[in-house]
């Protein structure tokens, strides 16, 4: 059905996976399939062996530690969706596709298309995400997200999960698409505030090939945005103005831009990336300090959390 | 392989009766064309051409007929009849021989035991292409002293008496003038240029055939189409098979909208059952029907429209130009509707319509719903608009003002047939109660859900603007210009092996989801009196029932089903009076003193009441009938002429909510009021109306396929988006149901008219949201928000309005049809 003739293995563990990857040399991974399958039945991918990762059960869990979230690579979106620890990841999750998509796309998947699109990335780029892969030759290694996204999956390496440092603030990812719901995004925006340090974490979306973070804005918030008094008002409005136009900006300068689309000129792409960073900023500035968690969540439902 | 329908009750016409084949549809056991196989069949696919123009140097199939497992390849040079099919004209080759001439055309196709094999087979196919340039602008294509991109296709029309559109490029153009002087100008003008991209009709069940060789030499097929004689033909031809030896079943159709009107893989899979003696399985995967079927033609439209100062309008101009794509497909007729629908539902004075359909190297265009209609009437709603803001006046009230009534004299000189409530309409759906306003306090708002662009957007309630817009249209049912497409039925009133009688039915009639099945077995209850009705398959083995498009079956083959049965009941009450001993004059004709009525034969006055069980004991009682309309005229040199049968009039209104940073729209409500005839069946009808009009709003708001010089680039559901359940509000609807008398019982066709307003309507809402012009559907969100160019209608006209808009440059130096 899928039109593929390659052969199939079904590790049961990482270590398992990784040597026969090693064997391999040449194999594609099969998480949820939301992306592959599709790829195989295109004939755009033809690989001669496929390792499906289904059995590997210790890809399927997640957890919450010291050092941050860790997330394993075969977690679906829908089992983030309801994560009460990871309301920005949640949060995320429940803007993804349809339900069935939801039910079957993984984080290992995402990371492993990284389509400039995907969601999930998006928001680990604002969320300075770690990256922890696994291969049998070089064993356990923990990466950057934008250093693993711009390497690419090395071959005989396995993602194994992904770490978001600890952070105590809201966190907002917006996207805009084709239609109401179950759209692929045209380009998203994400944010994740520390309220302890200041610090913010804006990645943008669907501009280049990979999520850019716009520097000059999180500077700008930074230096700006007192959050144990955070302005209301029309100071707020206007921080949130001039934050969106300092992400436009940073859209219209990054490197490696997306060909223009049918929908989606690239002078649109940059407005709306500043639009989604100004209306989730203000968001932020919105969400009341302490209160903060799945429970109080505001308007916009699915897209405003605090963790 | 019949079917008995599980109805519960009698439910004739009127009834909402349900379809019967509803429960197997949404419990997923339905068969779909898809889904057919048999054992040892063969899997079959097609090669396409990557390029959209190209010429075909050669083709070594060596390589792929060594791959394990290939039974046969086809190109070509393996047709053994004629080399080219068509709808109307026979332009199209089966496969490509010596040029590709748009990007996905065939050009061969494989048979063997599996996909996979199959698969690897066309990866094994040298083809050796030449590139040449591809002329995708259809104002390059036709200029004067372009080079022809088809020179050696046989002419166009029935009887090639289209041919002589005096451009190789031009598959018709169509010139019409109307009224004292048809260059006449009002007061008040407004004029401008309109794009409209291409839509696919997007069938969620993709094509696909099961084909097995007789022992007689013939084949038979079981095909997802929309018309099973117009497949044989074609089928039979290219194969140098008798029609009688090419045997068509309908198989299960998961939508048509259009897209199964013209013949796709079906000659294709015939050729490699004949080449290997075996049942031969062909199908398209996803990709594969975005780029094997017609789409709905893109078109730029230039209108010119003027009023006097109180409002009246005095004269339309138009000039439409359709892309009709590589191959003629319905070119030649959806430009005839186009340009005899361009003033729209309105009274005018004046007219010059000028509408020409060319050839391009950019995919094939053809049937969909509303055929050439759905392109005008954005155009000349928009322009109603204009003309209501420069007059100063409700768009409602300019609308109600000019709108046709019966009687009145269309712009190709004859007056339109009633009934025609076009004003009715639009006054009703005017008065249709508004929704609320946006209440940040709702759950929807707070959610996002209600807002544009939904959950994720994350719009500001405070930046949502709500814009109110409407639009009229009408569309012509069934075939014009001469054709006499008829239908044919039989129907048999039997007993069934229980001993209870039933009526058995027989037609061509293609199910594709407009509920046909339901409304023949209504109408057989009503004129037999039965309970039980058995639907025989559809197939080649009855008369043709005509295509099911063009808003035709309930009113012709249902016609056809009415008259069969009606003859039957003839046959059996003559039978009966004659049995009776009543006078030879009764048993001539029999109605006046019998009747059927609940399974028993009455005859209050001659003492009669006989069991229907009793009165076929002699034996089952069997007629044919077939439905004709009123005979059309062809279009003559100036466009004048009773082109159309009859039409239906529709009338939306939207709300939209536009987020007035991005450029979403989201469409609030919709609400329509339609001229529906008769209504037999009112759920099928309510059916039929939602999705015409979800259709028109994925048009207006999101679906485009998206060509780069001649290729589609979108050709998934991934890319080409379909409005979901969170995109269609629900649909306030009127019926308007005055009987249209020359059809049966009274009924109009009412699939297609809804799908032509619902687009400009929702683009009016918009426009008046934001207040800009847009010029262009799909509305992209990069209009609303962008300045300049995008807004507009971009490289659409090449010569702009000025120059297109010239009176004499209107049909051109040559631009005369004939
Ligand atoms: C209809 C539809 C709608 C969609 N909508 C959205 C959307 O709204 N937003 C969005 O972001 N995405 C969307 N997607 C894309 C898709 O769901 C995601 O990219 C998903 O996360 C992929 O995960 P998967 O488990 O299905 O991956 P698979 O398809 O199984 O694999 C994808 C790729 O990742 C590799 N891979 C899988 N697991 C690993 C691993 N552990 N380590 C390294 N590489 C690995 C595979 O080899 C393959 O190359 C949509 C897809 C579809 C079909």
């Amino acid at each position: 059905m899928t039109g593929t003739t390659a052969a199939l293995h079904r590790p049961g563990t990482v270590g398992e996976a990784t040597r026969v990857l090693a064997e391999l040399g040449d194999a594609d991974l099969l998480a949820g399939g939301t992306d592959l399958v599709p790829a195989l039945r295109a004939g755009t991918r033809r690989p001669r062996a496929i390792v499906a990762l289904r059995r590997v059960l210790e890809l399927r869990t997640r957890g919450v530690g010291a050092d941050g979230i860790v997330v394993g690579a075969g977690v679906t979106y829908a089992e983030l969706a309801g994560w009460a620890p990871a309301p920005g990841l949640a949060a995320t999750a429940r803007a993804v596709g349809s339900a069935q998509i939801r039910n079957a796309g993984t984080v290992g998947g995402a990371l492993g298309s990284a389509n400039p699109r995907g969601d999930l990335l998006t928001f680990l780029t604002a969320a300075d995400a770690q990256v922890l892969t696994c291969s049998a030759r070089r064993g356990p290694r923990t990466v950057p997200l934008p250093d693993f996204l711009l390497a690419g999956r090395r071959r005989g390496e396995l993602v194994t999960a992904v770490r978001i440092p600890p952070t105590h603030g809201p966190q907002v990812f917006l996207k805009i698409g084709g239609r109401q719901a179950a759209y692929p995004a045209l380009v998203s925006c994400a944010l994740v505030v520390d309220r302890a340090d200041g610090r913010v974490g804006c990645a943008f979306g669907g501009v280049a090939a990979t999520p850019p973070r716009a520097r000059a804005a999180e500077q700008f918030a930074l230096a700006e945005i007192d959050w144990s008094a955070v302005p209301t008002g029309a100071r707020a409005q206007a921080l949130a103005r001039r934050f969106g136009e300092l992400v436009t900006e940073a859209a219209r300068s990054a490197a490696a831009q997306l060909p223009e689309g049918p929908r989606d000129p690239a002078d649109y792409r940059w407005h709306a990336v500043g639009v989604l960073a100004a209306r989730a900023l203000a968001r932020c500035l919105a969400a009341p300090a302490g209160a903060e968690g799945p429970a109080a969540e505001g308007r916009g439902g699915g897209t405003v959390a605090g963790s | 392989m019949t079917a008995a329908l599980p109805e519960p009750g009698r439910a004739g016409i009127g009834a909402s009766s349900l379809r019967p084949d509803g429960p197997a549809k949404v419990t997923g056991t339905f068969p779909y064309a898809g889904d057919l196989a048999l054992p040892g069949m063969l899997h079959a696919r097609t090669l396409r051409s990557p390029h959209p123009r190209a010429r075909i140097v050669g083709i070594d199939t060596s390589a792929a007929l060594r791959v394990p497992g290939v039974a046969a390849v086809v190109t070509a040079a393996d047709v053994p009849g004629v080399a080219t099919y068509g709808l109307i004209g026979l332009d199209q080759p089966v496969f490509a021989a010596t040029e590709a001439r748009y990007a996905g055309e065939p050009v061969a196709a494989v048979a063997a035991v599996d996909a996979r094999a199959a698969r690897r087979a066309l990866a094994a196919i040298q083809v050796d292409y030449e590139p040449l340039p591809p002329v995708t602008d259809p104002e390059a294509a036709m200029a004067p002293g372009a080079a022809p991109l088809h020179p050696d296709s046989p002419g166009y029309g029935p009887g090639g008496d289209h041919a002589g559109s005096g451009h190789p490029n031009i598959y018709r153009q169509i010139d019409i003038r109307h009224g004292d002087d048809p260059d006449l100008v009002g007061d008040v003008v407004v004029e401008d240029t309109y794009v409209f991209g291409m839509q696919d009709q997007a069938f969620l069940a993709p094509e696909a055939a099961l084909i097995t060789p007789a022992a007689d030499g013939g084949i038979d097929m079981v095909t997802a189409t929309q018309w099973l004689h117009s497949d044989r033909e074609q089928i039979a031809a290219c194969l140098g098979l008798p029609e009688e030896l090419t045997r068509l079943t309908l198989g299960g159709v998961g939508g048509a909208f259009g897209g199964r009107e013209d013949v796709t893989l079906q000659i294709h899979g015939a050729l490699l059952a004949l080449a290997t003696g075996a049942p031969v399985r062909i199908a398209y995967d996803r990709v594969e029907s975005f780029l094997g079927h017609p789409h709905r033609h893109p078109a730029r439209m230039w209108f010119r429209h003027s009023a006097t100062r109180d409002g009246e309008l005095v004269a339309v101009q138009a000039r439409v130009i359709l892309d009709g794509g590589a191959y003629a497909s319905s070119s030649v007729a959806v430009i005839g509707n186009a340009v005899t629908h361009a003033a729209g539902p309105y009274r005018v004075r004046a007219a010059h319509l000028y509408g020409a359909s060319v050839r391009t190297n950019n995919p094939p265009c053809g049937a969909m719903r509303g055929f050439g209609v759905p392109q005008v009437t954005f155009g000349h709603e928009a322009q109603m608009d204009r003309l209501a803001d420069a007059l100063g006046m409700d768009p409602v009230e300019l609308r109600a003002r000019n709108a046709l009534k019966a009687g009145d004299v269309l712009p190709m000189g004859v007056p339109i047939p009633g009934p025609m409530p076009a004003r009715e309409l639009v006054e009703l759906v005017a008065a249709r109660p508004l929704p609320p306003p946006l209440d940040p306090a709702s759950p929807g708002v707070a959610s996002g859900l209600a807002l544009p662009g939904g959950r994720p957007a994350g719009a500001d309630p405070a930046r949502v603007r709500r814009g109110v817009g409407y639009a009229l249209g009408i569309k012509n049912l069934l075939f014009s210009e001469g054709a006499d497409d008829s239908s044919a039925a039989r129907a048999r009133l039997e007993l069934g092996p229980d001993g209870v009688p039933r009526a058995w039915l027989h037609t061509a009639c293609a199910e594709v989801g407009q509920g046909f099945v339901t409304i023949a077995g209504q109408i057989a209850r009503t004129e037999l009196a039965v309970e039980q009705i058995v639907l025989a398959p559809a197939d080649t083995a009855v008369g043709s029932a005509g295509s099911t498009s063009a808003s035709r079956q309930t009113w012709m083959s249902g016609g056809a089903v009415r008259g069969a049965c009606a003859a039957v009941a003839d046959r059996l009450l003559a039978r009966v009076a004659r049995a009776l001993g009543l006078p030879p004059s009764v048993v001539e004709a029999p109605r006046r003193v019998l009747s059927l009525r609940d399974g028993e034969i009455i005859g209050p006055e001659v003492g009669a009441r006989i069991p229907l069980a009793e009165a076929l004991a002699d034996g089952p009682v069997e007629a044919e009938y077939t439905h004709h309309h009123r005979r059309t005229e062809r279009l003559d040199e100036r466009g004048q002429g009773d082109a159309h049968v009859a039409y239906a009039a529709a009338a939306h209104r939207a709300v939209v909510d536009v987020d007035l940073d991005l450029g979403l729209v989201r469409v609030v409500s919709l609400a329509l009021a339609q001229d529906c005839g008769t209504v037999l069946n009112p759920l099928s009808l309510t059916g039929q109306v939602e999705g015409g009009t979800a259709q028109g709003l994925g048009l207006a708001v999101m679906e485009e396929l998206v060509t780069v010089d001649g290729v589609v680039v979108n050709p998934t559901f991934h890319d080409y988006l379909l409005p979901t359940i969170a995109d269609v509000p629900d649909l306030d609807f009127v019926a308007v149901t005055y009987p249209q008398l020359d059809a049966p019982y009274g009924v109009k066709g009412v699939g297609e008219a809804p799908t032509g307003t619902a687009t400009p309507a929702i683009v009016a809402a918009i426009r008046a949201a934001v207040g800009r012009d847009l010029r262009r559907v799909p509305v992209r969100p990069a209009d609303l928000v962008m300045p300049g160019p995008t807004a507009s209608a971009g490289a659409a006209s090449p010569g702009g309005a000025e120059t297109i808009g010239e009176a004499e440059t209107i049909g051109g130096e040559d631009g005369h049809a004939g």
